[in-house]
């Protein structure tokens, strides 16, 4: 409301001259940019990624935010403005670099890249308050030590992905199952894309040749990157991605492609043909994090994370999202309203499935020299 | 010359400059020190340090020398194409559409008007692998089976060539505009052929014309690093997705930076020998 | 010889009219599927026609938004940068200075830098101080810095061919210098001005790169579709696109109609 009575202000005293009339008005009205003047005393700002919490279609609000703010008090400022971890923290670091805050108290970013162990080494994250945290308790044991943060004194999961292959069985005789079919099937030659992340494509490969990438060796990463470099010159690999092969998937640009768990319900959406497993060989886990920035409101940040931690809020999350709740109990409230979604091993991978993935090493993901050779092979 | 603010030769010209120079030299020329400030720098990420790194520029040379040739290939084929279908469109816009002329010139101008992003965007739609275009070309032969358009060298360059049509168009059409036609007519009157008078006055009247709008078009195309991402592959990655990457993947600031000016300084260069070549003297007057 | 001369004649015009259209066709494309009614979330594939887009334009969440800070943008940028550029190019056609030649050089720089380049070098600027924070004011400086080359190539391009002697006539006739600028000089100039503005608001509108570097969380129309094209472009882009190009067409005709009316008028 405020900020489009400002922009009004702002449209007539331009155009009645060049001239600025008050300038430091001005910059203090639209000093907030896009998302809004800057947090009040009762506001949470949450960066997130797209499509990641629930939405009522009707309202096109959520219903976990308003319920949020009906039990707290706390608005929430809900930005969609992550697409890929690389160009965020690009835009972030800047302030960060200097010890300012960048206006967020939750942002959400992904394991498998180097930024959240980048900024917990930097000091870039306030520490959690866990007494505010008392679902802490519901962190599935999987997710309670991660690498980049062993106490987890700094994040917590927000929802988990797997990484496998999707293909569109329309366009195959075979179905595809193992990355070696996607690397080196000539019959899906030129139709196959990869992710550009490089945890994904590694760690699959390395998983492919028998190694581990939750310790990664350099013989281990060298072997990994040739083969991917051989499926490239072959002109096997038509591009990597990040999102971006739901589009070329879906309209039958590709056969198969490297690809997220949650896409795939979406895909299917859209072209029923499509199908997602995870490779023969075992594929990637990753976890999308709640950090909080320097300069964010601890309390109110550790209170919207405990809020979410609880079953039944995590239980409306996962039924809209499609990806891997990291909250225990979840299942099994889901399974008194939804129990088809909540026996989606999409959404609730059985052990079976989790025994099958993997997570990348941390060290790895910071290694200049890895990642140089890796852009490389993207061709840049 | 100024012959009307006489007395005041010496300041009007610098009043009159100073708010865009100033507004330049702040925005611009500082930015741009900096980078260069920055592009001297070594270390990793947060912490560089200044100590005349010069070797980034080697590097950034001989680690890059693939892209930074794609890149200017591209440019200049995307150039050359963009050159061989505005300037018969800018002649027959001048020439032969009367007083429809302002008309075509809009719809010539028009699509720039629409986002680059989703003019890019719609080519991935029209080049897709099952779409008329491939299936048309399938069944000429100009693509095999088992080929395709995007994802390739030659959908890259398109839309590369594309985008730039309109910088390549207007200033072409802007020197034939101008071209006097009395002397056409007194060439015609001279027994000049028509291909004889176009050879001898028209063509080189719109040389400004074709200057510039070379110039417009191979610039910004070096750097372009959209058409590469969204209708490339690995192997049509440009220079611009290089830097791209070094800013944000590799966080290596000092090789982005000194990439930029390597880029740019190669560009210079070439701007100027081309219009050392072209006698841009003349022409710009 | 009028046989040969025929079939040439119309071979201009046939090429002419195929380049025109290779350029309308994506823009064609993109106004056929602002139309369509797609399956899921990706419009790439033709299912059927509604009218929906269009009723519900802003229905995409943060696509009225960006829309709107995109046009202040230009409208502010576009203003500021053909004020600036016109008093540059006039100092730089009129006057003859020791500068000049450095000058020229100068205003040819930002135009010759990739726009990579002059996004991330600001970028670095405004996160070494503390004036700005990177959002709307931080756009705007950048899109006048990159306009007001293309301003000061435009009008320049007029006043080359300027004809002074109606300046001229007009100090003869007693006028000072004042009264000549605002009734002689401006009006004849005016066009140029205008041709200039247009043009930095276009690119302005248009703009992505620099944009992406320097806008923070602030979201520009371009910048919009860049986040939305990975997860698929929601119709209503379609719509805003083809929307801008109906509107653009629609001020050019009508400046070039009375543009033309006004030429034809007896002198």
């Amino acid at each position: 409301m405020t900020v489009n009575i400002t922009r009004r202000q702002l449209i007539q005293r331009g155009a009645a001259g060049i001239t600025i009339l008050s300038l430091p008005g001005l910059l203090a009205a639209c000093g907030g940019g896009g998302g809004g003047g800057g947090g009040t005393s009762e506001t949470l700002r949450f960066a997130n990624w797209q499509l990641y919490i629930d939405i009522d279609e009707k309202t096109k609000k959520s219903p976990t935010l308003e319920q949020f703010t009906a039990e707290t008090g706390i608005k929430v400022d809900y930005f969609e403005e992550i697409n890929s971890n690389d160009e965020y923290f690009g835009k972030i670091q800047g302030p960060l670099s200097k010890g300012q805050g960048i206006d967020r108290e939750i942002i959400v970013l992904t394991d498998n890249s180097r930024y959240p162990g980048l900024m917990v080494d930097e000091g870039w994250l306030e520490k959690l308050d866990k007494d505010k945290i008392p679902n802490f308790s519901n962190l599935i044991d999987a997710q309670l030590s991660p690498s980049f943060d062993p106490e987890r004194e700094y994040s917590m999961p927000w929802q988990s992905g797997m990484t496998g292959i999707a293909y569109n069985e329309k366009l195959t005789s075979t179905p595809i199952t193992s990355m070696e079919q996607l690397l080196e099937d000539s019959a899906l030659k030129g139709k196959v894309t990869l992710l550009s992340e490089m945890a994904d494509t590694i760690g699959s490969v390395m998983k492919l040749n028998g190694d581990d990438p939750t310790s990664v060796t350099d013989e281990a990463f060298e072997a990994a990157l040739e083969r991917v470099r051989k499926a490239v010159d072959s002109g096997q690999i038509r591009q990597f991605t990040g999102n971006e092969y739901t589009g070329p998937l879906s309209k039958g640009d590709l056969i198969a492609a490297m690809a997220w768990s949650g896409d795939i319900v979406q895909l299917q959406a859209d072209n029923a043909a499509l199908k997602w497993g995870l490779p023969e060989s075992g594929g990637m886990i990753w976890t999308d994090n709640m950090l909080i920035p320097l300069g964010g409101d601890i309390g109110k940040a550790s209170e919207f994370m405990n809020f979410v931690y609880d079953p039944v809020i995590a239980a409306q999350i996962a039924a809209y999202v499609n990806y891997v709740t990291p909250v225990k109990g979840a299942k099994e409230e889901l399974a008194k309203s939804d129990p088809e979604t909540a026996e989606n091993p999409l959404i609730f991978p059985d052990d079976e499935t989790l025994a099958k993935v993997s997570g990348f090493d941390a060290q790895a993901l910071n290694n200049q020299d890895y990642i140089e050779q890796w852009q490389q092979l993207l061709g840049a | 010359m100024g012959s009307f603010f006489h007395r005041h030769r010496g300041l009007t010209p610098w009043v009159l400059l100073l708010p865009g120079i100033a507004w330049l030299a702040v925005f611009f020329v500082v930015p741009l020190g900096y980078l260069g400030y920055q592009s001297l720098q070594s270390g990793t990420f947060p912490r560089y340090q200044f100590d005349w790194a010069f070797v980034n520029y080697t590097e950034a040379i001989s680690d890059n020398q693939e892209q930074l040739i794609r890149s200017f290939v591209y440019a200049g084929i995307a150039t050359a194409a963009a050159l061989a279908i505005s300037y018969p469109l800018a002649y027959w816009i001048a020439f032969r559409t009367g007083r429809w002329k302002n008309v075509f010139l809009v719809l010539v101008i028009a699509p720039f008007f629409v986002t680059y992003l989703i003019r890019t965007i719609a080519w991935q739609t029209i080049l897709s692998d099952e779409g008329p275009v491939v299936d048309l070309l399938k069944t000429i032969g100009l693509v095999a089976e088992d080929g395709r358009l995007l994802a390739t060298t030659l959908a890259v360059v398109a839309g590369i060539t594309y985008n730039f049509l309109p910088f390549m168009v207007l200033p072409i059409y802007v020197s034939l505009e101008q071209v006097d036609r009395r002397l056409i007519e007194a060439a015609g009157d001279l027994y000049a052929s028509p291909v004889r008078s176009f050879l001898r006055i028209t063509l080189p009247m719109s040389l400004p014309g074709v200057f510039a709008g070379t110039l417009l078009t191979f610039i910004p195309a070096s750097g372009d690093f959209i058409n590469a991402e969204l209708l490339g592959g690995p192997n049509q990655q440009m220079i611009g997705n290089v830097i791209q990457s070094k800013f944000l993947a590799l966080v290596d600031y000092p090789a982005a930076a000194a990439l930029s000016f390597v880029l740019m300084a190669i560009i210079l260069v070439m701007v100027a020998a081309y219009a050392r070549v072209v006698g841009a003297e003349k022409l710009t007057r | 010889m009028s046989g040969w001369r025929f079939v040439k004649r119309h071979l201009l015009g046939v090429v002419a009219v195929l380049a025109l259209l290779y350029m309308l066709l994506p823009i064609a494309v993109v106004v056929l599927f602002s139309f369509n009614n797609p399956a899921g979330r990706f419009n790439y594939v033709w299912q059927s026609f509604t009218l929906d887009n269009w009723l519900n334009w802003n229905a995409a969440p943060g696509i009225q938004n960006a829309l709107e800070t995109s046009l202040l943008l230009a409208v502010l940028s576009s203003l500021a940068a053909t004020a600036l550029g016109t008093l540059i190019a006039l100092a730089l056609v009129r006057y003859d200075f020791r500068a000049r030649g450095f000058l020229n050089f100068l205003i040819f720089l930002p135009m010759s830098a990739p726009e990579i380049v002059l996004g991330a070098s600001l970028l670095t600027l405004f996160l070494n101080q503390s004036v700005f924070q990177l959002g709307f004011w931080t756009i705007f400086i950048a899109h006048v810095m990159f306009n007001i080359s293309f301003v000061v190539v435009t009008v320049r391009a007029r006043l080359v061919d300027f004809d002074r002697h109606l300046e001229e006539a007009a100090a003869d006739l007693g006028a000072n210098e004042l009264v000549t600028f605002r009734k002689v000089t401006l009006p004849l100039l005016a066009p140029a001005i205008l041709a200039g503005a247009m043009l930095a608001f276009a690119i302005s509108v248009d703009d992505f790169v620099i944009t992406y570097f320097n806008s923070g969380s602030t979201i520009t129309f371009p910048v919009y579709v860049w986040g939305q094209a990975a997860r698929g472009v929601p119709p209503q882009v379609n719509v805003i696109g083809s929307a801008i190009f109906f509107v653009a067409v629609g001020i050019m005709l009508a400046q070039a109609v009375v543009q033309t009316r006004r030429e034809r008028r007896p002198a």
